[in-house]
C-alpha cells in the first residue's frame, strides 16, 4: 500500500485533510471525533511564556546579533537575524546553561569587545565587515595573541548561533528542507530531488 | 476509554490483579480479560490517554522555548538521572519518572541510573522498539558455561508465544533464517539505504559468519488488517515516537494491548495506586490481594483477587516482593531460595566506532526510519572469543552528516552556511550490545532506613560491570574498528563510552532479580513464570530472567507473559491455584 505524502504545512487544516487522506488510504472509518481527535494532537501547545530571564545586557545582545549575523548572514534565505537567534540565546542560556557555560558564553563577548579595542581602537560592532572576518578568523585559528581557550570560547558561541538557526523555522524550513511527517522511510532517495539537507527534528 | 472502568475502592474479589500496565503489564491484561478473567490492573502512576495524551507530539523544534532542552533548574532538581536517557526532552519528559519523588540510593562508586516511567502505560509509551527473538543459544548459555542457573525452557518452549505477541503487535523486519536469532512473524522490513547496502556487501564478502541484516521493530511498517482494525496506522517515519504517537504505529500498551483488553469487558483499571506488598495467606498459601498506598491522598486500600501477576517493571517488582514479609517469608514473598534481589544485569552498551565511507555524494534518503541495522553475534557463535565468556550484537547504520556535525567546523558567512546546506559526508558505525553475566553480588534489597515520599523503604542498588564485562566491551571496540579498516572507511575512531559516562543502567534492561530456575532452593520462579514458593502469585517482567542473552528483552518478556497467562488460566479452571 502507498501511502500519500503527508504536507508539512502547519495549519491545522491541510493537516486534517491529510489525515483523513491517509485514513481513507488505510480503508480505516475515523468518527468525527477520533479524527478531531488526531488532529488536536498535532496542533501543538506552545508555552514561551517560560522564556522571560534573560541572561545578557542590551550590549551583549548587539553584540551577539552583530555576531550571528557575521556567522550565518542572510542569503537567499534568512540568516540569523531574521530567525531571531540573538534573542533565542538571550533565553536559552538564562535557562538551560550551566553558571560555568554563562561565564564563559559571557567571557568570549568580553574578549571579542577587547580585542576590537586593542586593535582598532573601537567597538567591534562599529568596525568594518573585513576587519570583523579578521579578528573573528584570527580568534578561531588562535592566532594573533588568540589563545586556545579564546577558539574555545568562540567554538562555542558558534554552537549556540548554529543550534538555534538550524532549529528555528527559517533555519529548518527555508534553509534545509523539513518534513514532519515524511509518509515513510526512502532509502533510494537522490539529493538532487530536494537539493539540500533535511532539518533534524530537534 | 470509557470512564466507569476507572475504579478506586472496591470489595469485589477479581479473578486476577496486574501490577503495572507497561509492556508486560498491558499483555497480562489483554491475554487473561480475553480469556474471561475479571481483572484489575494497578498502576502507581496517573492515567494517560491514546491520543489525547500525547502532549508533546507533532512539537516541532521552534514550538519550543528551549527547542527540546529542559530547564537546568527542572533537570537539577527532578531529573538528574533521566536526563541521561538520550529520549529525554522537552516534549517527552512528562512519560519519564521523576527522580525526586522515586529516590534510589547506591554505594558512591557503583552509580546505577535507573530510567524509568511510571504511568499507565510505563515505558511502553517510551521504549525504542526493536524486538529480537532469544534462541537456543541464549537459553542454554548458563548451562554451556555453568554461569548462573539453567533456564528451565528452551527456545522450542515460547515459539509459538512469539508468533502470538508478534502477529498481535506487529514486527517489520526480514526473514533471514538465522539459527542464532530465530525469524518473527514479520510485517515488511524498513528498507536500507545504498551506503548501508554496500556495507553488507563488503563485510558479508569478507565474513561468512557476519551478516548485516535491517533491525526488527514494533512499527506497523505496513499494518495487517487486524492492526487497522485496532485503529492504527501505517508508521510516518517521524521517528518521535517517544512523543506518543496518534497513527498508533507502534506498539505499547496504549494502542495495541489496552483497546484489546478493554474490547472483552472485563477490564478494570486502579490508577494512582501505587502497590505497597502482595497480601499472604499462610493457611492456604496463597497471595490473596495487594495493598495499596494512594499516590495522591496517601492513603492506603486493599484489592483482592485469585491469581496475582507481578509486572511493574524488574526492580518495581522486586521492591514490591521484598517488602511483602510475612512470619513464612521474612525476607519477602517466595524468597525462601535468597535469590530475590541478586543477579542484576542490564546490556553492555556503550562500546563501537564508527568511520567515514567515501563516496555516494548523489545518495540520500528520505524519512527518519524509526531503526538502524544490526549484526547478529559471532562471538561465542560460530566465531571463538579471546578472552571472556559470551557474545555480543551490534547495532549499526549509515547516515550523512548534517547541521549537527558540519556546524561545529570552522569558518564564517556565506560559505559556512552554504557548507552546511548540503548533507556532509556519509559515516557508518557499529556499537554493541552485550551480554552481561548473572553475578551474586550485582543486587538490590530495601534500604534499612530510606522510604519515599508514599513511606515505601527505598531501593539500594549496588551494581557494578566486571572484568568480564570490561573485556568484553574492548573486544566490542577494537572488533568493530577492525572491521570498518578492513571494508575500507576513512577515519575510523573507536570509543568505549563506557569508560566516562556509562553506568550500569543506562541500557535501560535491567533485569534478573527474580529468576526463574528448576531448582526452587536456587531461584525464585519455575518455568511457567510461577513462584516456587506462592502457587498464585506469577512475575512475567524482566525479573524473571535467568541471563541476559544480547537481544533487547522485551519481546521476551511479552512472550513470556502471555505464556504464563495461558498456564494460569488453566491452572485456576483445573482448581490447582
Ligand atoms: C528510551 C528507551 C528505549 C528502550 N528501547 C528498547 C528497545 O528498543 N527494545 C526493548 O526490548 N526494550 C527497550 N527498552 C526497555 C523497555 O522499555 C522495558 O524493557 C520494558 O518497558 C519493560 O516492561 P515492564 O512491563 O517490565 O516495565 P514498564 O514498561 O516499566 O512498566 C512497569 C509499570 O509498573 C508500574 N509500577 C512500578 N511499581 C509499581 C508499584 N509499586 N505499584 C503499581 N505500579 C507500579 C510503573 O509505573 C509502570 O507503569 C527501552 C526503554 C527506554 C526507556
Ligand atoms: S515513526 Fe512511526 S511510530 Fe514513530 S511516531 Fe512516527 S508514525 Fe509513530
Amino acid at each position: 500500500m502507498n501511502l500519500p505524502a503527508l504536507p508539512s504545512g502547519s495549519d491545522g487544516v491541510s493537516r486534517r485533510a491529510a489525515l483523513k487522506q491517509l485514513a481513507l488510504a488505510c480503508g480505516l472509518a475515523l468518527s468525527a471525533s477520533s479524527l478531531s481527535a488526531l488532529a488536536a494532537s498535532f496542533s501543538a501547545p506552545t508555552d514561551f511564556s517560560r522564556s522571560k530571564k534573560t541572561l545578557l545586557t542590551a550590549k551583549q545582545l548587539e553584540l551577539v546579533r552583530a555576531l550571528g549575523d557575521i556567522i550565518i548572514p542572510a542569503t537567499d534565505t534568512p540568516g540569523a537575524v531574521a530567525a531571531g537567534v540573538h534573542d533565542f540565546i538571550n533565553h536559552y542560556t538564562a535557562y538551560c546553561a550551566s553558571s560555568a557555560e554563562q561565564q564563559q558564553l559571557l567571557a568570549t563577548l568580553a574578549r571579542i569587545e577587547s580585542a576590537a579595542h586593542d586593535e582598532f581602537k573601537t567597538a567591534f560592532t562599529a568596525l568594518t565587515n573585513a576587519q570583523q572576518l579578521q579578528l573573528l578568523n584570527a580568534m578561531e585559528q588562535a592566532q594573533n595573541g588568540f589563545s586556545q581557550a579564546d577558539r574555545k570560547g568562540l567554538k562555542q558561541l558558534k554552537a549556540l548561533v548554529v543550534f538555534g538557526y538550524y532549529t528555528s523555522e527559517p533555519g529548518a524550513t527555508q534553509e534545509l528542507a523539513y518534513l514532519a511527517i515524511p509518509g515513510g522511510y526512502k532509502g533510494n532517495f537522490k539529493l538532487k530531488e530536494i537539493g539540500r539537507a533535511w532539518a533534524l527534528n530537534f | 476509554m470509557e470512564k466507569n472502568i476507572y475504579i478506586i475502592k472496591t470489595q469485589e474479589v477479581f479473578d486476577a490483579i496486574v501490577v503495572g500496565s507497561g509492556i508486560a503489564g498491558g499483555w497480562a491484561a489483554k491475554e487473561l480479560t480475553e480469556k474471561g478473567l475479571k481483572t484489575l490492573l494497578v498502576e502507581r502512576g496517573r492515567p494517560v490517554e491514546h491520543r489525547k495524551d500525547y502532549i508533546g507530539e507533532g512539537l516541532k523544534a521552534w514550538q519550543m522555548p528551549f527547542r527540546g532542552s529542559v530547564e537546568k533548574a527542572l533537570v537539577d532538581e527532578q531529573h538528574y538521572v533521566q536526563k541521561k536517557c538520550y529520549a529525554f526532552n522537552d516534549a517527552t519528559k512528562h512519560f519519564f519518572g521523576n527522580d525526586k519523588d522515586f529516590p534510589y540510593s547506591t554505594p558512591k562508586d557503583k552509580p546505577f541510573d535507573w530510567i524509568r516511567g511510571n504511568q499507565l502505560g510505563g515505558k511502553s509509551l517510551l521504549w525504542h522498539r526493536q524486538s529480537y527473538r532469544w534462541s537456543d543459544h541464549d537459553f542454554n548459555s548458563n548451562a554451556r558455561d555453568g554461569e548462573g542457573v539453567d533456564w528451565p525452557i528452551r527456545y522450542k518452549d515460547i515459539e509459538q508465544w512469539y508468533d502470538k505477541v508478534e502477529l498481535h503487535a506487529g514486527i517489520s523486519g526480514s526473514k533471514e533464517n538465522l539459527e542464532i536469532l530465530p525469524d518473527s512473524q514479520f510485517l515488511p522490513p524498513f528498507e536500507m539505504n545504498p551506503v548501508e547496502k554496500e556495507m553488507k556487501a563488503r563485510i558479508e564478502k569478507k565474513w561468512s559468519t557476519r551478516k548485516l541484516i535491517i533491525g526488527r521493530t514494533a512499527h506497523l511498517s505496513v499494518p495487517a488488517s487486524h492492526h487497522l482494525a485496532q485503529g492504527r496506522l501505517q508508521c510516518q517515519a517521524r521517528n518521535e515516537c517517544q512523543k506518543g504517537c496518534s497513527f498508533g504505529a507502534y506498539f505499547s500498551t496504549q494502542s495495541s494491548t489496552l483497546p484489546s483488553a478493554l474490547a472483552t469487558n472485563n477490564l478494570s483499571i486502579a490508577t494512582n495506586s501505587i502497590v505497597h506488598s502482595v497480601i499472604y495467606d499462610p493457611k492456604t498459601n496463597r497471595a490473596t490481594g495487594v495493598r495499596v498506598i494512594d499516590a495522591e491522598t496517601l492513603e492506603t486500600r486493599e484489592y483482592f483477587a485469585k491469581v496475582i501477576f507481578l509486572c511493574a517493571s524488574t526492580l518495581g517488582t522486586t521492591q514490591i516482593m521484598l517488602n511483602s514479609v510475612s512470619e513464612s517469608f521474612p525476607t519477602g514473598i517466595a524468597n525462601s531460595s535468597g535469590a530475590l534481589g541478586h543477579y542484576l544485569m542490564d546490556h553492555l552498551y556503550g562500546a563501537g566506532a564508527m568511520g567515514r565511507v567515501e563516496g555516494f555524494e548523489e545518495d540520500y534518503y528520505s524519512g527518519r526510519r524509526p531503526i538502524g541495522l544490526i549484526m547478529p553475534r559471532f562471538r561465542d557463535y560460530n566465531e571463538k572469543n579471546p578472552n571472556f565468556k559470551r557474545g555480543y550484537f551490534y547495532m549499526a547504520g549509515a547516515q550523512r552528516a548534517s547541521w549537527e556535525q558540519l556546524g561545529t567546523g570552522d569558518g564564517f558567512g556565506a560559505e559556512f552556511k552554504a557548507n552546511i546546506r548540503q548533507p556532509g559526508p556519509w559515516y557508518f558505525n557499529l556499537s554493541g550490545s552485550g551480554e552481561m553475566l548473572p553475578r551474586y553480588e550485582n543486587q538490590v534489597s530495601l534500604h534499612p532506613t530510606l522510604k519515599d515520599k508514599w513511606g515505601m523503604p527505598q531501593l539500594h542498588i549496588e551494581c557494578s560491570f566486571s572484568d568480564n564485562d570490561w573485556k568484553m566491551m574492548e573486544d566490542i571496540a577494537d572488533t568493530a574498528a577492525n572491521m570498518l579498516e578492513a571494508i575500507g572507511l576513512k577515519d575510523v575512531k573507536k570509543d568505549i563510552r563506557a569508560k566516562r559516562d556509562w553506568h550500569p543502567g543506562l541500557s535501560i534492561h535491567e533485569m534478573g532479580t527474580a529468576r526463574m530456575g528448576k531448582d526452587p532452593k536456587t531461584s525464585v520462579l519455575n518455568g511457567w513464570n510461577q513462584a516456587h514458593d506462592v502457587p498464585n502469585l506469577f512475575v512475567t517482567d524482566g525479573a524473571c530472567m535467568t541471563s541476559s542473552a544480547s537481544q533487547n528483552p522485551s519481546l521476551t518478556y511479552m512472550a513470556l507473559t502471555a505464556r504464563a497467562a495461558d498456564y494460569a488460566v488453566q491452572q485456576l479452571k483445573l482448581g490447582k491455584i
